[in-house]
């Protein structure tokens, strides 16, 4: 019985099975299928804590599955994770998170630590290397969170295996974020000041100037679109838990700081 | 052999005398709605007595605090992988205690060659409109009960109604406030605290009594000495679901600040 407050664990035995292991078969038929996957996602210390931004694209090789939907997700009141890949086992990753991140604290009567978080995302994805590996299950998340030990918000990314490292000033990850990491690199070395002295509106604008900047040059990253009143999801981090910017504040620092200049 | 029923029916009978006894000494819990949710109370000495058990629903147990964290965790089990496997909207108290909980503390209590569990369990359950707000009480034989408004558990099922029966007093308890609904909680509290203290010194001098004291409810002056003797040397423990929380769990333990504001009375005479 659960000394160990493990949800994961949980789930196991009652049956569950979170990642098929991929067959040599099931793989080969996979280069042709089209697997829905996005995205650009990237989070950044500013001032008060860290921004977690993600765009809305979902695509399947060349289609648009989807332009709402949502990669910034809230696990807990003071960690998100951003997703990348392959969005069903995200989604899924996610959920066990949640309960598992819930079941801790009301088992074990205190809240799981940071770095048991971290761990707990390793964890999963370690999982699902066989499914990463076929092509079926690829996620490359980023997780922020506020930790109370240290007293600070942190970035972290992962890749496909689960092997963990920690993003000093800013994290980015899926198909649009090799054109936003150079700029980010820049924009921390040389601008007047570096990310983390931002202020939280100016790193909102910054943010979504560069998911902009990602969907100028990624097709499988989804723009502002302003008819359709479609905005990056972007949520900050601070001692006091997280905050969803409203579309009302996207949309009008848009209209000032971003669409003139485009 | 054909003896066995009338001894098994016996031994229920006695299991029921001996787990009474159990409870006596225990301090009741007291739930009730209010204007921003639902508020749970209890007095305890060290060991929590109130606790979170899924996203909208609160638990507080008297009885043995080992048969206590092994029910608990049975219904943390229980929701977490339904909340998982379905949905968090289909974990629900009512089909937790019906399906899960009493069916198995019945078993316990009637199987008379094992140990019973010695609990008596409330759950409160935040509606997502205040009229759904629902409240369940199981007793150690595995009979439940369901409630609005407010709920109890105490060692009786006569003191629980003495309890509830303060509450009910006041129907505007559904629109007061968290120090409004605190202090009633409070009063209803002591009100079944000081219930238990008459009816366990009724048992002990039954034999020179032949009937019952005629309790009558004690008055406010009486309320307050009992609770400032009681909280001499224990503890007002206090949690909320609350309605407008962000996020989805909606439990918040008060933390022990909190509690003084709530109590600026009984605050002070702690520190005296």
């Amino acid at each position: 019985m659960g000394m160990e407050g493990d949800f994961f664990q949980l789930l196991k035995e009652r049956g569950y099975q979170f990642s098929a292991p991929a067959s040599a078969s099931e793989a080969q038929g996979v280069g042709t299928a089209e697997i829905t996957k996005g995205t650009t996602i990237l989070a950044m210390k500013y001032r008060d804590g860290v921004l977690v931004a993600g765009d809305r694209r979902a695509t399947a090789g060349n289609m648009v599955m989807y332009d709402r939907t949502d990669k910034v997700l809230e696990i807990d009141r003071h960690s998100v994770m951003a997703i990348a890949g392959v969005p069903a086992t995200a989604y899924e990753m996610v959920r066990i998170l949640e309960h598992s991140f819930k079941y801790y604290r009301r088992t074990q009567l205190q809240e799981l630590s940071f770095e048991g978080k971290l761990r707990a995302v390793a964890k999963l994805l370690k999982d699902n290397v066989a499914a990463a590996l076929a092509g079926t299950g690829a996620v490359v998340p980023v997780f922020a969170g506020y930790d109370f030990e240290q007293g600070a918000a942190k970035i972290y990314f992962y890749d496909i295996l689960g092997a963990e490292f920690e993003g000093v000033e800013y994290a980015v990850s899926g198909s649009g974020s090799p054109t936003i990491r150079g700029i980010l690199h820049y924009l921390n070395t040389w601008s007047d000041r570096p990310l983390s002295a931002l202020p939280e509106e100016d790193a909102i604008i910054q943010a979504l100037r560069l998911l902009t900047s990602a969907a100028e040059f990624d097709s499988a990253t989804g723009g502002v679109n302003r008819d359709s009143n479609l905005y990056p999801v972007i949520k900050l981090i601070t001692q006091d838990g997280i905050q969803t910017t409203p579309v009302q504040q996207l949309q009008s620092l848009f209209e000032a700081k971003v669409a003139r200049h485009v | 052999m054909f003896e066995e029923p009338y001894r098994w029916v016996e031994a229920v009978g006695n299991r029921r005398q001996y787990l009474d006894e159990q409870f006596q000494q225990g301090s009741p819990v007291v739930a009730l709605s209010y204007a921003d949710g639902i508020l749970l109370l209890t007095v305890s000495r060290g060991t929590p007595k109130l606790y979170e058990i899924y996203d909208r629903i609160a638990l507080g147990g008297m009885g043995h605090p080992a048969d206590l964290e092994k029910l608990r965790f049975n219904l943390l089990e229980m929701a977490h992988v339904e909340g998982f496997n379905r949905s968090p909207s289909d974990v629900t108290g009512s089909r937790m205690v019906k399906y899960g909980l009493a069916p198995v503390i019945k078993q316990a209590f009637e199987e008379v060659y094992k140990a019973p569990f010695i609990v008596k369990i409330l759950l409160a359950e935040l509606g997502t409109k205040p009229e759904r707000d629902a409240f369940l009480t199981i007793n150690y034989d595995g009979t439940f009960e369901e409630s609005k408004g407010c709920a109890a558990i105490a060692s009786t099922p006569m003191i629980q109604t003495e309890v509830i029966g303060s509450l009910r007093k006041d129907p505007g308890l559904a629109a007061a406030s968290l120090g409004q609904a605190a202090e009633a909680a409070l009063q209803a509290w002591a009100i079944g605290a000081l219930a238990q203290r008459a009816e366990k010194e009724d048992t002990e001098d039954r034999k020179e009594r032949s009937s019952p004291s005629s309790a009558s409810s004690p008055d406010a002056m009486v309320i307050e000495r009992h609770l400032r003797e009681t909280l001499a040397d224990k503890t007002i423990e206090c949690a909320v679901l609350e309605r407008s929380a962000p996020g989805s769990s909606k439990y918040r333990a008060l933390k022990l600040q909190e509690i003084n504001q709530l109590f600026p009375k009984q605050s002070l005479t702690r520190l005296s």
